[in-house]
């Protein structure tokens, strides 16, 4: 298996405003460090996708920057920052109508020259790649031919994490892996995510609405509230009062 | 704890929508009004009392009507249809009687024909005797042959069609459009080609191009182009995102977003985009026969214009069945690929 090397994250002093006026991020600075599965919590609308998105350049920070490894996220270097960086998405970001085995090619376009991908004449390094992952995350050779609108939610997600693994990213950036799924295949999927992490040396930039999950697999928890981080540490400083502050809860008596 | 009370508080801001508002009623007065004076003009209440008239006329059998008797006239010309070939042998290049076509046989009909002989200054009965070459099917066959040949000028008035009308759909759906210019110029190309009727852009064709063919399969591919520029890039523009931004996110580019993540989106509306425009090909390539661009169209105007009406009916009812055919089987594709 070949292991990359994780990435570090910064973000500096990260704010984004849309042109709508509504202000999403104001001056979010935190730091994920090498291989650190961090959880991003915080009540609906507090920023969670807009700052993962700002990881890969699907939102720009209108002030601060975010750095991989040290080297700021820009327009210029977008094509080298997106392919060290994958996405799992909460509606799973699949073609429905498309077969499993095309969706898993979806995950390595950025390094299939467009006519090949065009023709569907893939490498066959990918080939074996898809199969292998698809294994890893627990599906069956007969998946392959599927549609990927005719598997189960949890079966959808593990489409989707084995499709981020496809070239071999330093950093997945995933925004709530499994609010559509049931507890037990919450849970699942989590294992999957962090295992395939720490199994191949990713930084994981998760947000999540269930806590319980948070304190189980994540490394580093940061609350983020209307826009501002409110919430910064290892996962073992989590109190209740943190908890209860992350989403504006009356103190519990 | 106040128990919860049914009823509305007296200041309340809330009230369900009206069915019937203000707004609703004067539009409603607006259509009718157009609608009277449009169908006055189009003279939509004698169209009424002229088809009254026809139906009351066959129903009771008395009376009289324009319309009623306009229809017999046509039934009773068009009945029965033309099956049958003759042709005179005498006519026929290279006629070889030993390899006569299929069911066809030789027929000697004599023929009477009065002619003022120029000596004695009377009319004399001339018969003529003259063979002739009878195919019982031999209409049929032709109209066969013709229905065939216009259906392939659909059929490549629609490849050429879809060739045109990708690139376009592309550079006119606002989500791929490198620039608003591309943007522009392409949706103004796509507006054009669909502004031109086939009839219209056929007759400059068939000038270019001369009778045949060749005008009616262009005629019908830029028609057709922009109508299916148009829906192919409605459907890029409304495809849904979530699948699109995933593959940015893995960077790939414009390209293979379209073929990636919104073409297996849209792939069953253009396939039945398509084979509707191959079933509006068929017809209009009848309509654009009559201007000389070829097929079935051609031999229904040189057959209208010698008033062989057998004929004509012949040749409509081969369209007809053409066009139900073509229905079913696209309806079956269409059921298999949804
Ligand atoms: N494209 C946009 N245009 C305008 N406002 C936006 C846009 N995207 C997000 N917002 C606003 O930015 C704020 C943060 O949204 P964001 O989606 O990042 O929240 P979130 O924490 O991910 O919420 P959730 O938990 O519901 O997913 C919200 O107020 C939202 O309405
Ligand atoms: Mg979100």
């Amino acid at each position: 298996m070949t292991a990359s090397k994780p990435a570090h994250v910064g973000f500096r002093a990260v704010s984004k405003t849309f042109p709508d006026g509504t202000q999403a991020l104001k001056g979010v600075s935190f730091d994920v460090a090498r291989g650190a599965f961090c959880v991003l919590l915080g009540p609906s609308g507090s920023g969670k996708s807009t700052l993962l998105r700002c990881v890969n350049g699907l939102a720009t920070p209108t002030s601060g920057e975010v750095f991989i490894d040290g080297e700021a996220v820009t327009d210029k270097v977008l094509p080298q920052i997106r392919r060290k960086v994958s996405m799992i998405h909460q509606q799973f970001g699949l073609v429905d109508r498309a077969s499993v085995a095309e969706n898993m090619m979806g995950g390595a376009l950025a390094e299939i020259p467009t006519w090949r991908a065009l023709l569907g004449l893939y490498p066959d390094h990918f080939k074996t790649k898809a199969c292998e992952l698809l294994q890893s995350v627990g599906l069956s050779p007969e998946h392959l031919q599927r549609r990927a609108g005719d598997l189960s939610g949890g079966q959808r997600q593990r489409v989707g994490i084995a499709r981020a693994l496809m070239l071999d990213p330093q950093i997945i950036v995933a925004d709530e892996p499994v609010a559509s799924l049931d507890p037990r295949i919450s849970q699942e999927i989590m294992e999957l995510l962090r295992q395939a992490a720490r199994l191949r040396g990713v930084t994981v930039l998760c947000s999540l609405h269930q806590v319980a999950l948070a304190r189980e697999h994540a490394d580093q928890i940061v609350g983020l509230q209307r826009g501002a981080l409110i919430f910064d540490s290892p996962v073992e400083n989590l109190s209740d009062d943190d908890f209860s502050a992350i989403y504006d809860l009356e103190p519990l008596a | 704890m106040n128990p919860p009370r049914a009823g509305l508080s007296q200041e309340t801001q809330w009230a369900y929508p009206k069915a019937l508002s203000l707004k609703g009623i004067g539009l409603f007065c607006l259509i009718i009004a157009i609608l009277l004076v449009t169908g006055r003009n189009v003279e939509m209440g004698r169209m009424v009392q002229l088809t009254a008239s026809a139906v009351s006329v066959t129903a009771t059998g008395q009376g009289e009507s324009q319309v009623a008797q306009g229809l017999s006239k046509i039934g009773t010309s068009l009945w029965p249809l033309q099956i049958s070939e003759t042709t005179e042998v005498g006519r026929i290049e290279g006629f070889d009687r030993a390899r006569l076509p299929w069911l066809a046989h030789i027929e000697t009909r004599t023929k009477q024909t009065q002619t003022l002989n120029p000596d004695t200054l009377q009319m004399d009965s001339v018969s003529e005797t003259a063979e002739y070459l009878v195919e019982p099917l031999g209409y049929l066959r032709h109209v066969a042959v013709k229905l065939v040949e216009t259906l392939e000028i659909a059929l490549w008035g629609t490849v050429i069609a879809i060739l045109i009308s990708l690139p376009l759909a592309f550079f006119s759906a606002s989500n791929m459009a490198p620039n608003r210019l591309i943007y522009t110029v392409a949706r103004s190309i796509v507006s054009f080609l669909r502004a031109i009727p086939e009839l219209v852009s056929a007759l400059f064709l068939v000038l270019a191009y001369g009778f045949g063919p060749i005008a009616g399969v262009l005629a019908l591919a830029l028609h057709a182009a922009g109508f299916l520029g148009k829906f192919y890039a409605e459907d890029i523009e409304n495809a849904d995102t979530k699948p699109q931004e995933a593959l940015t996110a893995v960077g790939a580019n414009r390209i293979k977003v379209l073929r990636f993540a919104i073409l297996p989106q849209v792939m069953p509306q253009y396939i039945a985009y398509t084979l509707y425009v191959l079933d509006r090909n068929f017809r209009m390539a009848t309509v654009i026969g009559l201007v000389g661009a070829g097929g079935i169209g051609q031999e229904l105007k040189g057959r209208f214009d010698m008033y062989n009406y057998h004929h004509v009916a012949t040749i409509l009812v081969g369209i007809f069945c053409t066009v139900f055919v073509i229905d079913q089987l696209s309806a079956r594709l269409r059921r298999r690929l949804f």
